[in-house]
């Protein structure tokens, strides 16, 4: 689930402020999303694979990422291939039948599923590149409420441990047969998810006694955001004209 | 007959999707920030509770950050799916609903899907909003509704928890049906292409609707056995009905 790699390295990427890469991930998140056609969401999505891999991202790792998108992608495409647009592109003969593709609908389907790749391209970049402490910072800066951050970060920091003792627990049932049958397995499943649950509401009371004690008073410290650097708003907005530029076309 | 045909043969091509929510890039602009405008006002309220609560109770928000982590984790759970011979994973927020109201519900399935999104790619930034619509929001309110309703007609607890769920889930795969079908249709008629999206829900979320139930009976029946205290805290029980029990 780590996907993100050691910002200690260097890499001017992972050096700007985390403020810079969301707003400029953003911004690059609606020109996709409003693009035209299927070349401005491929060409992003081509420059933010690119820069992955020279930061050193695993193919597999970005393959795990675009997974369940690319077979989103696959069924938009089939799916309107098949049932939009009038314009026959192709005919199968298939067991006496005549299944017809549409090219519009092949045209709409590759625009989505461009879109889709896209998008994720630029939100797989932005996680690569700035840790979570810093991309709560960032949040925070862009006044999404305190108590949401918080509970995000509560949840990421939790997420980790329960994770690890449900699957503890998964290993256990599995072993005493516990996903042998289905009323088993529906009877096992719902005891790991109660168990998650009391886990859940016990840590929560020793975790605020933990932290009372060392000062809690309802608030997380956050990251303190240093001023704007003028180099990486500069560079920034370079950036986004450029795409700009390319978006227009 | 032949438009039939190809779509069953994409049906069977669907049921290995872990389509439990909408994607990065599927929805056009218009309809992303719709879906944010509708969700906005649900959050905000989820927001202003919360705040409320963890200023009389240091730990509540904590609570909502690892109830938060627990739905994650359960939504990424693969679970066998009988019918459709394949895995797929239930919703969590039915759940959270019963134990903390829908209004912390719809915040907490907020905080999950913006996690997802970031870090797994299930679901997106740009279709936040509407994830939030389908999953935080009616999902929430569908699954608290339907315990509420039938716990004050006099169904049992594990009664109203197994519907609970089952609304929760089938409610929630409605409204993503409906939020696909609005975000991708181009200049397609929109109940057409509703109807087939939501037949290709259809062989994973009928059956897994019924499994989510059976998760939130499952979890609800071990916390009065167990725990009867955590469902007493939460509203869920009265002192009495625990007493009772012996």
């Amino acid at each position: 689930m780590h996907q993100h790699l050691d910002h200690n390295g260097a890499c001017f990427l992972s050096l700007i402020d985390g403020r810079v890469k969301l707003l400029t991930a953003l911004a690059l998140l609606v020109m996709v999303l409003s693009a035209g056609g299927w070349l401005f969401p491929l060409v992003t999505a081509g420059l933010c694979i690119t820069v992955c891999r020279m930061r050193g991202v695993p193919i597999k790792t970005l393959l795990l990422r675009f997974a369940e998108p690319g077979f989103i992608i696959l069924m938009i495409v089939l799916l309107k291939l098949f049932f939009t647009g009038k314009s026959p592109l192709f005919t199968i003969h298939l067991a006496g039948l005549e299944i017809s593709g549409y090219r519009e609908g092949l045209s709409e389907g590759l625009a989505i599923g461009s879109r889709i790749t896209g998008g994720v391209a630029v939100m797989a970049t932005l996680v690569v590149f700035t840790p979570f402490t810093e991309l709560m910072a960032a949040l925070a800066w862009l006044r999404v409420p305190r108590v949401f951050i918080d509970i995000t970060i509560f949840a990421w920091r939790y997420l980790f441990l329960l994770f690890d003792d449900a699957k503890v627990i998964y290993s256990a049932q599995k072993n005493r047969l516990g996903y042998s049958g289905y009323r088993k397995g529906l009877r096992s499943f719902g005891t790991l998810t109660g168990t998650l649950v009391i886990k859940a509401f016990d840590s929560s009371q020793s975790i605020t006694t933990a932290m009372v004690q060392r000062g809690y008073d309802g608030t997380m410290p956050m990251l303190k955001q240093k001023p704007f650097r003028s180099v990486e708003v500069a560079a920034g907005c370079a950036f986004l004209m450029c795409m700009g530029m390319l978006w227009s076309i | 007959m032949l438009k039939f045909l190809v779509f069953a043969a994409l049906l069977l091509f669907a049921a290995p999707a872990h389509a439990m929510h909408i994607s990065e890039g599927i929805l056009p602009l218009p309809w992303a920030v719709a879906w944010y405008v509708v969700a906005l006002p649900f959050v905000a309220l989820g927001i202003r509770q919360l705040n409320a609560l963890s200023r009389q109770d240091l730990s509540y928000k904590p609570l909502a950050g690892l109830m938060a982590a627990v739905v994650f984790i359960i939504s990424c759970m693969p679970v066998p799916v009988p019918t459709a011979g394949t895995c797929s994973h239930p919703c969590g927020t039915g759940m959270a609903a019963i134990l903390l109201g829908p209004l912390a519900s719809t915040v907490i399935a907020s905080v999950s899907l913006l996690l997802q999104a970031l870090f797994l790619s299930h679901g997106g930034l740009s279709t936040l909003g509407a994830n939030i619509v389908s999953m935080g929001v009616v999902g929430s309110l569908a699954g608290y509704l339907t315990f509420k309703g039938l716990r004050a007609m006099g169904a049992s607890l594990a009664v109203a928890a197994f519907f609970a769920g089952i609304q929760a889930d089938w409610a929630t795969y409605l409204v993503t049906s409906v939020e696909l079908a609005s975000g991708i249709r181009g200049a397609e008629p929109f109940l057409p292409l509703l109807e087939k999206i939501m037949l290709a829900f259809v062989p994973t979320q009928l059956p897994l609707g019924i499994l989510e139930g059976a998760m939130t009976v499952g979890m609800v029946v071990l916390l009065k056995r167990k725990r009867p205290d955590i469902l007493v805290r939460m509203n869920v029980l009265e002192a009495r009905e625990v007493k009772g029990n012996g």
